[in-house]
């Protein structure tokens, strides 16, 4: 009896295992009845659902994109606005379009996870940044956009622009630039200044005056090369060379050139004077400025809401120069079509011609002002602290997109820890950095 | 019955019906999930994987199915996770390190192959128009700059020259001067052909132009071009040629390179032998701090487990007392660092320790006049983190304590309380020796946790600060797995993810090692006992 049982166990276990079968079996091979009648099927779908689209199998993390069903990946502060634009592109076109909102920080590994392996978006929301692992890796797809070239910023479209060693080509459709720029207050402040020495004389003076309360009259964040590029330009400092195209030379690194140097002394003279300070983060430096503890500080216009809603008299105004002029550092936002989208015809053409269009740019600008990059829309902006951005963005260098960036930052940082604790001389701090950036580009 | 009770010696009550039901179906729900997931691994590419996978499967259902298996029957869903957690990923770390894995290889040979083979060249483009029928058949109307006009049938995948005669044109709209429809082929409105777009990409049309034989596909919604394929891999060979220029692609070292030493973007991930051991091993860059890394990773991980030991096992001691009021309230207040997760316990502290505006610094000014510059200084930095890693170590400790001292037997005590023995005497010559006994395995295990905590490093000082004078990433407070990480992800050219597994696997050994001889010493421990 205990055998018999066993083998109708046996069998049942089997039946179960064929029942298995089914599920993935039905799986591998989705395309072929997925692209029989892809426009038929197509409509029937939910349109523009931040959820689960129909019947998708895998229950993976980013939902992967369907042959018909254009796929998006966002970050949560453009969802809203590019799911909105969806719906109107599936009322226009037939299309259905998902929208789903992944973590900016997660987009560019999570494509270079699931791209290849067939599970990836159509289309994601990037920064020209990642172009050095994105186009490197062979993950995005080059885009033609002579047709509209005219119409974006040529920054943003030179950030966008990769060179993979056969030419440069552009991998990204941009829609916002950001760089940073002076945030003052405009009681304490009345003229922003143009200079970094007048900056220093005026901040020396306002922390003097005892009746205003400064804790810091000018703050610069510790510890953030990001923040402190303008100033090394401004001292004609540079990170990497450039080519004559604009491209960046990974084996000509100038933190301690001539310029790199006067950068690190004017910095280590500020510290010295008390005009800055270690053990300032970036909360610490907004919460001294909406608290009128500091009247003058550097960041980009993600933090213009938090001033705007803290009530502070303030202005937005271009970096002061220096033997130079300041240039940012310009982070340049757009939209990029994995190599491997299921739909890639359709990824590039919504990208170039729905998306590409003044009523579509103008609507993106509405949802999120980010200072736009499409030149019709950005000249059409009246508020002055976003000009300023936009202003200040046009005169900037685009963040290095080439892998190299990756060996500097650790480096950089540790230099200005170095210099802001007083526990190096400026000089040895920076060519010490220098050469550990040469040595790990040389060695990898 | 007689089965069971021959083959099963040690089973003493009789298998109900219902037990064997529960066995079976148990059974049957363990094989449909690994066949899920063998399938998904087959497909997925990791073949290895599912054979594995399999074969484990096969062990667990033969364990159950036979009496005779009876002892490995419990012990093989462990294996099978053992397996699946532990000694794969270990295998495949192996592989990865072997690799060249990382930046610029991150795609395998053949998706790299159908890229490139994808990829068109010299390509005369037409703009094109959609002809759709109810039936969902397609006809393409295309038009080349200087005033050439086919007629593509995407039904036959054929091309013919435009007869603008042909009696199927109906009426011609005058705003592009193309028939309105053409035989019961209705022109498509441009915003309507979108969704036709990855259909009408897929086909390619084939005919005559200029008398010679060409292929059209579409590339987007406004152009359709004329295109040869770019490149065309030799498997025989090994080699891609470039169609348009002849020149021939050797595949070396994850890059399909060309004879004058030109390589093709993108590279893959291909097999390149020990390279990263030899590299972990020899570059000065990674060797310099090492030494240094691995006396304060070790320091670390035995001062932590040392404080947190001690601050538990006092407070456990204080707890068992048996004349403490409100025992349980302790008790639980006590744990409660314990539950509040790492990450948020790290941060917090990492804000009290601020020097500028931390509550720490405020207190030690005005009551000393010192502000320690905490995260600033390299020994301040570490004594920081001793201080955050034992505050998040102690109640594993005193809970561990507290079940150990629970265990000791109170005749001993007793016994020692007539012999005269000073409380100290009894914490030195009984308890504690007694503890250890019980506890060393923990503390070996919290030891080689601590060596690997890369979580607290990394958020309360990610490492720093720097080393003055350093020439490589390693800061004053860097162990060795954040050392790893920061030569792996923060390198030059970005994530290296196979230098990333050959410096783990040199990790693990020596970690392993380590292990090793801490066992062998806590058993001379519990020996000497």
């Amino acid at each position: 009896m205990h055998s018999t049982l066993r083998l109708g166990g046996a069998l049942v276990a089997l039946v179960l295992l064929l029942m298995a079968c089914a599920g993935p079996g039905a799986t591998t091979a989705p395309s072929a009845t997925a692209s029989a009648a892809p426009s038929a099927a197509a409509s029937e779908e939910p349109t523009a659902a931040p959820s689960e689209p129909g019947a998708s199998p895998t229950p993976t993390p980013p939902p992967a994109a369907e042959a018909g069903t254009l796929t998006l990946w966002v970050d949560e502060t453009r969802a809203p606005v590019l799911t909105a634009i969806a719906e109107q592109f599936t009322a226009d076109t037939n299309v259905p379009v998902a929208v789903y909102q992944v973590g900016f920080g997660d987009i560019r590994d999570r494509l270079q996870l699931y791209g290849p392996s067939g599970e990836g978006p159509d289309i994601v929301i990037g920064a020209h940044d990642w172009l050095g692992q994105l186009a490197t890796n062979g993950l995005v797809e080059p885009l033609d956009l002579s047709a509209v070239s005219d119409k974006v910023d040529p920054v943003a479209l030179g950030a966008f622009t990769y060179d993979t060693g056969e030419g440069g080509q552009v991998y990204g459709l941009p829609y916002a630039a950001e760089a940073v720029a002076l945030y003052y207050n405009t009681e304490m402040v009345p003229t922003p200044p143009a200079t970094w020495e007048e900056l220093i004389e005026l901040a020396t003076d306002l922390q003097a005056d005892a009746g205003l309360g400064l804790e810091q009259a000018y703050v610069l964040q510790e510890k953030d090369p990001y923040h402190s590029y303008p100033l090394l330009t401004a001292n004609g400092g540079y990170i990497f060379g450039k080519n004559d195209d604009g491209t960046y030379k990974p084996d000509d690194v100038g933190l301690d050139s001539e310029g790199g140097l006067a950068y690190g002394r004017m910095l280590d003279q500020m510290v010295k004077d008390g005009l800055l300070r270690a053990g300032v983060n970036y909360d610490t430096m907004i919460q001294l400025f909406t608290t009128k503890k500091s009247a003058m500080f550097v960041t980009g216009p993600w933090a213009l809401p938090q001033i705007r809603e803290s009530g502070v008299p303030f202005a937005v105004a271009p970096i002061p120069a220096g033997a130079e002029t300041a240039r940012p550092f310009v982070g340049v936002q757009g939209f990029m079509v994995s190599a491997f989208a299921p739909n890639k015809e359709l990824a590039v053409s919504f990208l170039t011609d729905y998306v590409a269009t003044d009523t579509t740019m103008q609507s993106l600008f509405d949802a999120d002002p980010r200072p736009s990059t499409w030149v019709p829309v950005a000249e059409a902006i009246d508020e002055a602290d976003v000009q300023a951005f936009i202003q200040s963005a046009s005169n900037g260098d685009p963040l290095p997109a080439i892998p190299e960036m990756s060996a500097v930052w650790t480096d950089w940082t540790d230099a200005l820890d170095l210099i802001f604790t007083q526990a190096q001389e400026p000089d040895p701090a920076l060519q010490d950095a220098a050469d550990s950036i040469r040595a790990l580009i040389a060695g990898s | 019955m007689t089965t069971r009770t021959q083959g099963a010696p040690g089973t003493g009550a009789p298998l109900s019906v219902s037990a064997i039901l529960f066995r079976i179906v148990g059974l049957a729900v363990i094989d449909a999930v690994a066949l899920v997931f063998g399938i998904g691994l087959w497909y997925g590419g990791l073949g290895l994987a599912a054979v594995v996978l399999a074969a484990m499967t096969v062990v667990i259902n033969v364990a159950f199915l036979s009496d005779r298996l009876m002892p490995v029957r419990w012990i093989s869903p462990g294996l099978l996770l053992l397996t699946i957690m532990v000694v794969y990923p270990l295998l495949y770390t192996v592989y990865i390190a072997l690799t060249n894995y990382g930046q610029g290889h991150i795609l395998s040979k053949d998706q790299v192959i159908a890229r490139f083979e994808d990829e068109t060249y010299s390509g005369k483009s037409y703009s094109w128009v959609a002809y759709r029928s109810d039936g969902g058949e397609f006809l393409i109307w295309l038009s080349d700059p200087e005033g050439g006009e086919f007629l593509g049938d995407v039904q036959a995948r054929t091309i013919a020259p435009v007869e603008r005669a042909d009696p199927r044109f109906g009426a011609i709209d005058p705003a592009d001067n193309l028939p309105v429809a053409i035989d019961g082929f209705q022109k498509v409105p441009r915003l309507q052909t979108f969704q036709y777009l990855t259909r009408l990409a897929a086909e390619r049309l084939q005919g005559e132009i200029d008398g010679a034989p060409a292929e059209i596909r579409i590339e987007n919604l406004n152009t359709a071009s004329l295109g040869q394929q770019k490149y065309t891999y030799d498997p025989a060979r090994d080699v891609l040629v470039d169609n348009e220029t002849g020149t021939e692609y050797v595949s070396r070292e994850g890059f399909f390179t060309a004879p004058d030493g030109r390589t093709l973007t993108p590279g893959f991930a291909a097999f390149i032998g020990p390279a990263n051991f030899v590299r972990v091993l020899t570059d000065p860059g990674i060797q310099g701090p090492f030494v240094g890394v691995f006396i304060w990773t070790f320091s670390f991980a035995a001062l932590t487990v040392l404080l947190a030991f001690a601050v538990g096992l006092g407070l456990a001691l204080v707890l068992n007392d048996k004349q403490l009021p409100a025992k349980g309230l302790f008790r639980t207040l006590m744990i409660v660092p314990y539950t509040i997760p790492g990450f948020i316990g790290i941060l917090t502290w990492v804000g009290l320790l601020n020097p500028l505006y931390g509550p720490v610094n405020g207190i030690l000014e005005s009551a000393l006049g010192i502000e320690p510059r905490w995260f600033q200084d390299g020994t301040l930095a570490k004594v920081a983190l001793l201080l955050i890693n034992t505050w998040l170590g102690f109640p594993y400790m005193l809970l561990v304590s507290l079940g150990a001292l629970q265990s000791i037997p109170s005749e001993i005590y007793e016994a020692a309380n007539i012999d005269g023995a000073s409380p100290f005497q009894r914490f030195r010559t009984i308890t504690f020796p007694l503890l250890l006994v019980a506890l060393a395995p923990l503390l070996i295990g919290a030891f080689a946790f601590n060596f690997n905590n890369f979580t607290v490093i990394d958020l309360a000082t990610e490492g720093g600060p720097p080393v003055p004078g350093s020439q490589t990433p390693a800061g004053q407070t860097d162990i060795l797995i954040s050392y790893a990480y920061r030569l792996a992800f923060a390198g030059g050219r970005g994530q290296d993810y196979a230098l990333a597994a050959a410096i783990s696997i040199v990790i693990f050994l020596i970690v392993a090692a380590i292990t090793l001889v801490n066992f062998r010493l806590s058993r001379r421990v519990e020996q000497m006992v």
